[in-house]
Parts: C-alpha cells; structure tokens; sequence
C-alpha cells in the first residue's frame, strides 16, 4: 500500500460568498466522505491551511525577497491536503472521482509520496 | 444507512444543539445585551469546525470540541475588553456551573426564551429572534418556516436585537413573576413552532429530526416546572407534542421514505407517550381558556387512539378543524380541514375549503395542498387533475425525503 497526497486547490472566493446554510451543506459532503474513507483505511490524514496569510520566500541572484499573501490575484489558492493509502495511482484516482473536492470544486492533484527508502 | 448518512444525521445534530446551548449559556453570562457577541461567538466555533473537520475527521466528542473552541474564543474577547464585560477573565466555560449563575428559570435555554420573548420587540420578531437563537435553527431553516427570505428575516432580527439590547437592565433579564407570566403564550408558541420545524422540516435531507422534537418537549418539561402549568392551553400543547411524537417512529420506513398516517404500523408508536398525552389532555380541560392547542390536541388524539385509518374519528376531526379554522385559519388548517372532510365523503365542503386555501399566500408552494387536491381529484374520479396536482406538489421546495414520497405517489420511482 502507498500513500499518496491529495491537493485540493480553490478559487480564493469559493467560500467566501457562500451562505450559511450552503457552507454547512458542503462541509457536511466532505467530512461524510472522510469519515467514509476513514472506515475504509484509506484515509491517513490531512490539514487546511489558513485561508489568510501566506508567505512566497524567493532568491533572487543571491539576496533573499520575501513577499507576503494573499495571493488574491491566483486563479486559485490551495485550500489544504490530504493523505490517502492505495495500491497505485489508478486506485488513487478511483478514490480522487469519489472526493466531493470534485463535485463542489474543479481540480485535485495526486501526488505518490517517494517511500522507496523507508523500509 | 450509510457512513455519509450517519455522519450529515449527526452533525445536523450536533451543530443545532450545541448552538442553541452556546448562545444561551454565553447570554446568561454576559447579559441580554450581549446575544450579538453570543452568536457571533457560537457561529465562528461551528464554521471552525465545518472548516477543519473535512481534513481531521470528526473529533471523538464534537460537543466538547465545540465548546472548547467557543469557550476560548469568548474568553479572548473577554480578555480583551474585561472591563466592559463585567466578569473575571478565569472563568472556565465548558465546566461552569451555569444553574448557578441563573436565578430565574434555572435552565439557560428557557431564560433565553423568555428574554427573546420580551414585550418591547414585536410579537413576530420575538419568535423569529428565539428560534435562531435558542432552538439553533439556521437562518435559512427560520426563513422557511415562516415561508420568507433570508433577507427579510434577517432584517427583523436586527431591529429585534436592536430592541434587546436597550432593554438590558436587571428587570429584561430576570423579569418578575407577573411579567414572565405575560410572556407565557409566546413561550408556548415557541416550543409549537420548534416542534414543528423538527416534525416537518421544509429543507435539507431529512424527513424530521426527531432531536428538535425532543428538545421541544424538554423545554415544554422545563416550563412546567418554572411555572406549575400555569399558561392557558400549556396542558394541551404538551399533549399534542407528545401524540405526534409519539407517531414519529412509524412515521419513516426502514430504507428511510416517508410513511403518511394513512399507511402507517400503528403498532410502532409510543404508547406510554400516547397515555402520558391523555392525562395532560385531561388536565387541560380545567383551563378556563380554550386555546388551538386545546383544539389541536384533540385532534392528534383521535388520531392516536384510531385503531386504523379508516376506523378514524372523522366526523369529530372535521368538526374540530371547523373550530380551529374559525379562531385560527391558516393555510394548514384548511388543508388538513379539507381532507377530513373528504375521508367523512363531503367532497362538496372539502372542494370549498381547498378554494379558500388557494387563494392565501404560499398556497402554490406547499405540497401538501396540491396533494389534498389530488386526493380530492381521486375521489372524482378525474385522473389527469389528479396527475397535474401532484406534478405541482412535486415542485415544491421541499426536503429531499419528502420530495421522494411525491415521486412515488406519482409511480415515478416505484
């Protein structure tokens, strides 16, 4: 079994414009579905990130710039991760159609972590 | 059901009863002054928790995570202005002794209640106002209840939290016997209306949430004891929040769809609660009042006590809706009116009162009336009325659940 990162971007006002109501509707999709995969062992963890803040450290031929978030102007921002067990990248997948991140926002990014020297 | 299923029952759950709680324990420690802070409070622990909990999972106990988060974020800001506040910033939230702290009626939830029920705000508002507030209901959900939109609602809560917040001397927030006494039919009306929002939910994905029922009755428990059922028709609304709770069991079928009275296991319902609803039936006899309660009341109770549906006391139930329509005529009433006229086989007077119903506001948008008016076609024998009146049901806004049963009364997914 190999673990791989689900990154699950947004537009920056996704959320913002939302109701109370439609918010709870949403969020209520996402937790049935973790709680679902959790039952499942395919669900090892995750975190959001702060909407808010947000650093962009650069360096520029040798002297260091440091540039403050948001980034309002991105198409999107990254809204957190997750981690997720499965035996390859088709079951990953598989698993990523089934996210409500699909229904409710666009895109997922799959990521295989490197665990070739673990063992 | 499924894991999804379990988990939206018990956030729904979670989420209602811990805002009701929140804000009510945070306006007995801060004032009546305060209900802004309380809800702000309480709103921003629950999108915390919405926000998070997609990439945790639920914590093992919600309810305390919840409280945690809403306790601390309450005491930063009490931190911050502790003058204005009036109260020492240790004061530990979650395990507060709040009976303590609450002379009047010694349950936070009700003294809430009778505040947002203060004369001073108009009588509408006071309920909008305790509904979002105590019960924890969503704007939306408080929206749809009273068939308005949010924007309007929202409106009448401001100018109703305005008036509160004038009215914030000692006497608002301990009001004396006699005046809590004159608040007691608005208190009654809250606890019928909440029970109401559980028993027949206008949105989301559930055909009741049997958790609002019972907080009703417990708020209606709590009322006895503060006042030894001293409110006119208090008797009987206990009464009928108990027959029809009493059905709620037999109400729902084992892959989740709506059972209406009509086809429902009779053997499933709560007899002991059936029995408990007779004897403050009869206790409410004595009022020298006769309320809608008295007159609802009487109406689930033939219903609870009908061997079947067939067997039901119609006669005695349209004569009662009669009653009730002459002191207090809604749309409802003249709906469940019409159908027990019909099942007495007046298809004449059921026709007229189905007329007079469709000319009030919402009409169009209750399903329930084009169903009346279905079954009313049925029982003519004209089947494409019939048919018409149930595709006008079925576009409704209504909740998923009940939405399915008029599909399946229309053969569409069965």
């Amino acid at each position: 079994m190999a673990k791989f990162v689900l990154m699950l971007p947004h537009a920056p006002d996704r959320y913002t414009k939302l109701g109370e109501a439609e918010f709870m509707d949403l969020m209520k999709d996402y937790i049935g579905w973790v709680e679902e995969m959790s039952a499942k062992g395919k669900f090892e963890g995750g975190e959001k990130l702060l909407d808010e803040g947000g650093k962009i450290v650069t360096n520029t031929s040798g002297s260091i710039e440091v540039h403050d978030g948001p980034f309002a102007e991105a198409a999107e921002i990254l809204g957190g991760y997750m981690v997720i067990n499965a035996e390859d990248y088709d079951e990953a997948v598989e698993i990523a159609r089934s996210h409500p991140h699909m229904k409710h926002n666009e895109t997922i990014i799959i990521r295989q972590t490197d665990a070739s020297a673990d063992e | 059901m499924s894991v999804a299923s379990d988990i939206h029952k018990l956030l729904d759950e979670t989420v209602r009863r811990e805002r009701g709680w929140l804000i009510s324990s945070l306006v007995s420690k801060f004032g009546p002054a305060k209900v802004e802070l309380a809800e702000d409070v309480a709103q921003d622990a629950i999108v915390k928790a919405l926000a998070t909990w997609p990439y945790k999972g639920v914590p093992n106990n919600p309810r305390a995570w919840l409280r945690r988060v809403a306790g601390n974020a309450a005491l930063d800001r009490v931190r911050r202005s502790a003058r204005e506040f009036g109260v020492d910033d240790d004061w530990d939230f979650a395990t507060e002794d709040h009976d303590v702290i609450t002379p009047s009626l010694s349950d936070p939830e009700l003294d809430l209640m009778v505040l947002c029920c203060d004369p001073a705000i108009e009588p509408k508002d006071q309920l909008f106002l305790a509904l979002k507030t105590v019960c924890g209901s969503t704007a939306a959900e408080t929206a749809a209840l009273f068939f308005m939109t949010e924007d309007a609602l929202s409106q009448r809560l401001a100018r109703a939290k305005r008036k509160l917040k004038a009215q914030s001397g000692e006497l608002a927030r301990f009001p004396t016997r006699f005046a809590l006494n004159a608040r007691l039919p608005q208190l009654l009306k809250v606890i019928y209306l909440m029970f109401a929002w559980g028993f027949l939910p206008r949105r989301g994905d559930h055909l009741f949430r049997e958790d609002i029922c019972r907080e009703a009755l417990r708020l209606s428990d709590g009322l006895f004891a503060a006042t030894e059922g001293e409110a006119a028709g208090h008797h009987a609304l206990h009464a009928l929040l108990l027959f029809q709770m009493a059905r709620l069991p037999a109400r729902i079928s084992l892959d989740g769809q709506l059972v209406t009275l009509e086809r429902q296991d009779r053997t499933l319902w709560d007899q002991d609660m059936i029995f408990d609803g007779v004897q403050h039936l009869e206790a409410a006899k004595s009022s020298d009042k006769l309320t809608r309660y008295h007159l609802e009341a009487g109406i689930a109770s033939m219903h609870a006590q009908a061997p079947e549906w067939a067997q039901t006391d119609w006669a005695s139930i349209s004569r009662l809706y009669a009653l009730l329509n002459a002191r207090a005529p809604s749309l409802s009433v003249l709906v469940n009116w019409a159908v027990s006229l019909m099942m007495h086989g007046d298809l004449n007077g059921a026709e007229d009162a189905l007329q007079v119903a469709g000319e009030l506001a919402g009409a169009e948008a209750l399903p329930t009336y084009h169903l009346a008016r279905a079954k009313l076609a049925d029982l003519k024998d004209d089947s494409a009325s019939a048919l018409a009146a149930r595709e006008q049901a079925k576009s409704c806004q209504i909740s998923a659940p009940v939405a399915e049963h008029i599909e399946r009364e229309l053969g569409l997914t069965d």
